[in-house]
């Protein structure tokens, strides 16, 4: 299809049986074209600028996936389980028994009160009325508030404030073991009751920041405070995403310089650059019309966007600069280039799009919405970079100096690409393939640890040493606690939930999932019930049973924390505090309820997995694992699909497709060793890896057959190819590996990683298309046979 | 491998009950689940240990029973039929054992605390109780026909005691086997008594085959919890429970009289000092008391602790060390004139003591077991 054109040869150039009707359509209306785009792109700067950070927690999670679905449908009843913040006041010198500590942390309980987002009724500080001490006496019960009644500050208070805490039982959970910080807890709500609006995460970060950290440190030098929780977690992150504009902005200067040194020309230069960036706009006003905004996900999109853009621009001025050369003025060098390269240009990027799209089959809401905006952003590509770009270069031309350098350029680099040529060479294809192969296996025994899911501790999207997992640390060495909740929901008939059967269920699944590795401990109605019952037999452990007898399970739990039971006594929650949130952890833990929840099938009960941070990742978990095979399979096919309708011949697909899949394989393997887990963030890079990679194929491909059929040996035509669009390539895959390479300096760990693994992808699918294409092609091509099967084509018309 | 083991017997175990047909037979039923095999036995609560010869053995939470030969360094778990909680044990020698619990088990052993089986439980106790009070009910009523008149109201006045009683106990079986039994002491192989919650009290003669309701030889209307039965040098015998009561047997548990009581919260062990007719009791909030002539009169012994206390143990020389709530622990080196604190520093609850030597002390209570070497230089 397309060497029919590149058959024509120049003289047909302006006849008109030669254009094709879109080359007539686009240069026959040049002008018009140009207001046009411009007043489109003055419209979508517009929207682009509205555009606002968007990561609500439902985007975040597999919506459809049962676990999820079974959290939502009781998210009423689970209210204070999922989220929360925790705020640990330290001091710094002597203990938290002190006069001004105390004063303090009254002070910033107040204010954690008054946070916009906070759920009040449910604060727990040890100056709030709901924490209580209980002693038993020979009379029965005897209690009070933590706070001793009439407290002044005198040591005399503080003496009885401190009896009191070891009363409570709140040590290891609200008061440190070593007696150097206090946990104020923090329900948050996650729609305002007043307003209807939902939390604004970046705002509640900010205001913990501000009206906690900052004034209360300021305050009083001898405390230091430390929060986490989820929606700390997230205003973090979105702080972090800002960042970003600034790497884009570096990316984009290190674009130029090495353009301008690549091309030796301004228009050669700003152009693509233009173009690309009007791309972006199009593609973020696109998303702000489509109601979208940018998470710490997409965020990924409008660079790839420019990327892909640069990659493009630097083939037409490549066209264009070697037409100039040729002695054609600039709108025929812009009409030869766009005639050249609008056919292997649009299936590039049909085929990115097509990449892109395959992350559809990952029901997670930013995945999803990742692949729809990467498609616009890259549907908007073809427009600019392939119809703008080559308008304007026909308005401006390469430069003289341009065309200078490309001449020289041609003669005194021939030498170099004649020694490239040579990995068209039997021999050295031979040593290539070798080397392809045991790189391939070595890739395949190194990925095997590939892991889904976080590798680390405390909270991965951010880095290890991030002040968020510092503090993070800080209250997992400090108390009792972890930050990795797994909820069962235990359904019942109504009032049924405390029945004897139900909380021996519970009991059961408690204890087996406390023998679990990776379990720290458990907590659920039962675990309350057998306190109490001990509590109420004058706290003697012998008791520390449930009864059998549901009036003394009654009384048990009629204290019982709010969020155990819901107000209909029809679900209760069981805890499963986690060690970790690796994907393992996670998997064991599913598997071992699961299986308790089959093998105890009845009626009195129903276990409904799952809520909790480590519920809602190990869902993620899931539907990523079961996606990531598919994902690959499809996007591969769709590739080759792609290939084959292109150039109607397996063996070209075969050379396209194998070095990207070498690709996709290394950078499991790379991901194996970095430690770095398919997750959320990663896997979309896994196909965009692929998406992008192909477009250096196809162009390689496309003059490599085209001077072939033109009855050049192959190592010439390889050679032929590599000093026209080759070198194009192997600029693009620097500039772009370079520029992706500023990501790896995020404060965020997940940019950092995606920035890590698209710096991989780009610098070796380009190697893979100049170095392993052409081995290929010396053992699957036949360069006889492509041209008797051309002539017999065209003989055919 | 293993949970899947132990699901598969639970559902097995369910499979079994179901046929029974007893309401109490639900699905894997504490009183007819094994002891899940687990290494958490011997770091999770455990209430009360004991030696058994040379082999040391304890007993706790979900029918754990776990025993150790090398002196609590390593410990295995025993084959347990329950997965309730158990709460005593008791061996008269190193082979025969006897362990109580929830549900008013009683397990038994006679291979030194490897291989248990299941004597008695709430069940059979409910209907015990039962008979015997429908027995005496029939019998006051047959008596009330033919008493002469000066003694009728007084046997009427028993007749409604002893409906009362059966009505209770009718009750109770409604609830099902929820009680505990809270202490075990055997005699020899062949006699031992159990005591447990409101009141539960059953004697023995033949090793635990068969059991006698013994409540009604105390004087215990009220049914006030029974917490703990032991001999002490010279052979008197004392059972001590709720709201300060001490009851006292010197013929070998035939007859008990109830003692005047120093205190009248709840007492929950006793013990002797290898002493004769030198007796402690000691109970909530550090309460402590001290008797030289078989609990005719006591003295409060002064400790400065709050918490409760739960436990004693004697070894050689005169030491004495008390254990309690919140990881208390007090040591006397005289036959318990005065006791020194040392508590614990994880704060967890203590439940029981035994001397390994006359320096060293194994403890165990809610995190499990722990051995405290050379006791002498605890300051």
């Amino acid at each position: 299809m397309s060497n029919k054109l590149h058959d024509q040869g120049d003289h047909f150039i302006l006849t008109p049986k030669a254009e094709p009707w879109l080359e007539r359509l686009v240069f026959n209306n040049r002008l018009i074209i140009l207001i046009a785009f411009l007043a489109i792109t003055v419209f979508m700067a517009f929207s682009a600028a509205k555009i606002k950070p968007d990561s609500s927690f439902e985007r975040l999670i597999p919506l459809e996936h049962p676990y999820i679905q079974n959290m939502l449908e009781n998210r009423d009843d689970l209210e204070n389980l999922g989220n929360s913040i925790r705020i640990a006041v330290a001091v710094e010198e002597g203990d938290i028994f002190t006069d001004s500590y105390m004063e303090t942390l009254k002070q910033i309980t107040d204010e954690v009160f008054y946070l916009r987002g906070v759920d009040r009724s449910g604060v727990r500080s040890v100056w709030t009325p709901n924490v209580r001490w209980v002693e038993v006496t020979e009379e029965g019960f005897q209690g009070g508030t933590v706070i001793p009644d009439g407290y002044n500050g005198s040591q005399e208070s503080l003496d009885k404030l401190r009896q009191n805490i070891l009363r409570s039982g709140e040590v290891g959970r609200l008061v440190a073991d070593n007696f150097r910080s206090v946990i104020i807890y923090a329900p948050l709500l996650e729609v305002d009751p007043d307003t209807g609006q939902s939390l604004n995460y970046e705002q509640f970060s900010r205001d913990l920041e501000t009206n906690i950290r900052e004034k209360f440190q300021a305050q009083n030098p001898n405390i230091h405070i430390y929060a986490i929780g989820f929606a700390k977690k997230l205003g973090d992150l979105i702080e972090g995403m800002r960042s970003v504009v600034l790497f884009f902005l570096v990316a984009i200067v290190l674009t130029i310089v090495l353009l301008y040194w690549y091309s030796r020309c301004w228009s050669g230069t700003l152009t693509p650059v233009l173009a690309s960036i009007v791309a972006v706009i199009w593609q973020v006003g696109i998303l702000r019309l489509l109601g979208y905004g940018i998470d710490p996900y997409s965020i990924l999109v409008p660079f790839l966007v420019f990327a892909i853009g640069i990659s493009h621009g630097v083939q037409i001025v490549n066209a264009m600069s070697i037409e100039s050369a040729r002695g054609f003025d600039a709108t025929t060098s812009a009409r030869l280039a766009f005639r050249a390269l609008y056919i292997p240009g649009m299936l590039a990027l049909v085929s990115d799009a097509m990449g892109f799209l395959t992350l559809l089959f990952i029901k997670i809401d930013v995945i999803k919405d990742l692949a729809v905006t990467a498609s616009i952003g890259v549907a908007v590509i073809i427009i600019t970079n392939l119809v703008l770009h080559p308008i304007i270069l026909s308005y401006v031309g390469i430069t003289k100096s341009g065309i200078k350098h490309q001449k020289n350029r041609g003669e005194e680099r021939d030498r170099k690409w004649l020694r490239m040529s040579y990995f068209a060479h039997p021999s050295v294809a031979r040593v290539s393939l070798l080397i392809a192969l045991v790189g391939a296996g070595l890739g395949i025994y190194y990925k095997q640890g590939l892991k889904i899911g976080d590798l680390d501790k405390g909270a991965a999207e951010l880095r290890p040493d991030s002040r968020y997992n510092r503090d993070n640390d800080f209250i997992i060495n400090n108390y009792s606690t972890s930050s990795d909740v797994m909820v069962v929901m235990v359904k019942t008939d109504r009032e049924k939930c405390s029945s004897y059967p139900v909380m021996k269920g519970m009991d059961d699944l408690q204890w087996v999932l406390e023998n679990t590795p990776g379990v720290e401990s458990t907590a659920s109605l039962a675990t309350v019930s057998k306190i109490v019952t001990k509590a109420l037999n004058e706290g003697n452990f012998k008791w520390y049973e449930l009864s059998r007898n549901q009036q003394i399970i009654n009384s048990s739990i009629q204290r019982a924390p709010s969020g155990l039971v819901n107000s209909d006594c029809s679900m209760t929650p069981l805890l499963a505090f986690l060690e970790d949130h690796k994907a393992e952890t996670l998997q064991r833990v599913v598997d071992t309820i699961e299986a308790f929840s089959r093998e105890n099938a009845n009626d009195d009960y129903q276990l409904l997995l799952a809520a909790g941070n480590a519920g809602v990742d190990a869902a993620t978990n899931q539907v990523i694992s079961k996606a990531k095979d598919l994902m690959l399979i499809f996007v591969y096919s769709v590739v080759s699909v792609l290939c084959f309708v292109t150039f109607r011949s397996i063996r070209a697909v075969l050379c396209i497709v194998v070095p990207l899949g070498l690709t996709s394989i290394l950078c499991e393997a790379l991901m194996t060793q970095m430690g770095i887990g398919i997750k959320v963030e990663t896997l979309p890079v896994i196909a965009l890896g692929v998406g992008i990679g192909v477009d250096y194929g196809i162009y390689i491909y496309t003059k490599f057959e085209y001077y072939i059929l033109e009855g050049k040996s192959l190592q010439d035509a390889y050679f032929e190819t590599l000093r026209s669009t080759g070198k194009a390539v192997m600029f693009t895959g620097i500039t772009l590996a370079i520029g992706v390479c500023t990501w790896i300096f995020s404060p965020i760990k997940l940019q950092a990683n995606m920035g890590l693994l698209l710096f991989f992808m780009f610098l070796w699918n380009m190697v893979g298309a100049l170095w392993l294409l052409p081995a290929l092609a010396r053992f699957l091509l036949n360069p006889e046979k492509m041209v008797a099967k051309a002539k017999a084509a065209e003989g055919g018309v | 491998m293993k949970l899947t083991t132990v699901l598969r017997k639970m559902t097995f175990a369910c499979a079994l009950c179901a046929s029974l047909n007893s309401p109490w037979s639900l699905a894997g039923d504490v009183l007819s689940t094994p002891a899940m095999k687990t290494e958490l036995a011997s770091s999770t609560l455990l209430v009360d240990v004991v030696k058994a010869g040379e082999r040391l053995v304890a007993v706790g939470q979900r029918g754990h029973i776990i025993y150790s030969d090398d002196q609590g360094g390593s410990w295995t778990q025993a084959n347990s039929p329950v997965s309730t909680l158990l709460t005593s044990l008791y061996f008269v020698d190193a082979k025969q054992g006897w362990a109580v619990g929830h549900g008013a088990v009683v397990l038994h052993t006679e291979d030194g605390g490897v291989n248990w089986s299941k004597q008695f439980d709430g069940v059979a106790a409910n209907e015990m109780v039962i008979a015997q009070a429908q027995k005496r009910v029939a019998n006051l009523k047959e008596q009330l026909e033919t008493a002469p008149e000066e003694e009728a109201s007084d046997l009427e006045y028993q007749l409604e005691d002893a409906s009362f009683a059966l009505e209770d106990a009718m009750a109770d079986a409604e609830v099902g086997p929820g009680k505990p039994l809270l202490d075990v002491w055997f005699k020899n192989a062949q006699e031992g008594f159990v005591v447990g919650a409101y009141g539960f009290f059953f004697h023995t003669e033949d090793g635990g085959a068969s059991w006698t309701n013994w409540a009604p030889r105390l004087e215990n209307t009220e049914r006030f919890h029974l917490n703990a039965i032991a001999q002490i040098t010279g052979g008197a015998m004392f059972i001590v429970g709720e709201a300060g009561y001490v009851f006292r047997s010197t013929d070998f548990g035939e007859t008990w009289e109830t003692l005047e009581s120093p205190y009248d919260g709840s007492l929950f062990g006793v013990s002797g000092n290898g002493n004769v007719n030198e007796v402690f009791v000691f109970g909530l909030r550090g309460h402590l008391f001290y008797s030289q002539d078989s609990g005719s009169t006591w003295d409060r012994v002064g400790v400065d602790v709050e918490e409760s206390l739960m436990s004693a143990a004697v070894g050689e020389g005169g030491r004495i060390a008390v254990v309690g709530n919140s990881g208390v622990m007090l040591l006397s080196q005289n036959f318990g004139e005065d006791f020194k604190v040392h508590p614990q520093a994880n704060r967890l609850g203590l439940l029981a003591a035994t001397f390994l030597s006359p320096d060293q002390l194994l403890l165990v209570g809610e995190g499990g077991v722990n051995v405290l070497k050379s006791i002498s230089k605890l300051n």
